[in-house]
């Protein structure tokens, strides 16, 4: 890639990653007000809300950030699979990606039972779930550890990686 | 001009010759994954962490074992909880 395309795929990457991020700390305090308030206005709201942020905001996000860090990493010398903090921020992003798909399913339920025009005051305290809080969490923690990685970039090779390196030579400065 | 990554602003350039063996960060967050991996397998087995499909979300009406004394209202007056 050029110097202008790698920035800005690394632009669209840090935008799509840190969005996501930031994404998860709203929906965590949405699960937070879900699980805690007295209001069962608020309680179908939140859950409401949820549903709709993460359809619209976190899974588009969660993929954006998969595909710009794959053009990342195969566009540049980094590589995918060299690098062990590139794997590593490769596995959590790709798990992080199928557990929230799959946790969108319980999102809905939780949103459909939450849109039941019939529901009472006891059906509102079974359907606060402190679920959504522990989920948005792990993936809170996930995505920083992420984070972490991709500015500190710690060292270490693959042996895949080694192998390439070995093969390649290392292209030295040289004055123009 | 060095032939340096345009994205690289720690220093790490993806050309250091890097040492033989495992970084012991890998192994230490490796580590750590395996055993979240293998608690959620675990719970999943037991049955305590798993079901994350609609059944377990089934109609309130038929989770009376759950039930709690109401605390709230429908129309935002808010009681506390016993």
């Amino acid at each position: 890639m050029t110097p202008r395309l790698r920035k800005l795929a690394l632009t669209a990457h840090v935008t799509a990653s840190v969005g996501w991020l930031g994404a998860v700390t709203g929906f965590l305090a949405l699960a937070v007000a879900g699980l805690t308030s007295q209001d069962a206005q608020v309680v179908r709201a939140a859950y409401l809300t949820m549903e709709l942020t993460g359809w619209f905001v976190l899974v588009p996000l969660a993929f954006a950030s998969l595909a710009t860090g794959l053009v990342q990493s195969l566009g540049t010398k980094w590589g995918l699979f060299r690098h062990y903090w590139v794997l590593f921020k490769l596995l959590i992003n790709v798990s992080a990606t199928i557990v929230l798909l799959l946790y969108m399913q319980t999102l809905g339920s939780l949103a459909d039972a939450a849109a039941e025009p019939t529901l009472s005051g006891a059906d509102l305290d079974v359907l606060s779930s402190p679920s959504p809080v522990l989920h948005a969490g792990a993936a809170l923690l996930l995505l920083l550890a992420a984070t972490v990685l991709a500015v500190y970039k710690p060292r270490g090779m693959t042996r895949y990686g080694r192998r390439k390196q070995d093969l390649t030579p290392i292209r030295t400065s040289s004055p123009s | 001009m060095a032939d340096r990554d345009a994205d690289d602003d720690t220093g790490v350039q993806p050309h250091s010759r890097s040492t033989n063996g495992t970084p012991r960060w890998v192994k230490v967050f490796g580590g750590i994954a395996l055993v979240l991996v293998l608690l959620f397998v675990i719970l999943l087995l037991s049955g305590r962490g798993g079901g994350h499909g609609p059944s377990r979300h089934a109609s309130p009406g038929d989770r009376g074992a759950h039930v709690l004394p109401s605390s709230v209202t429908e129309h935002g007056v808010r009681q506390p909880r016993p």
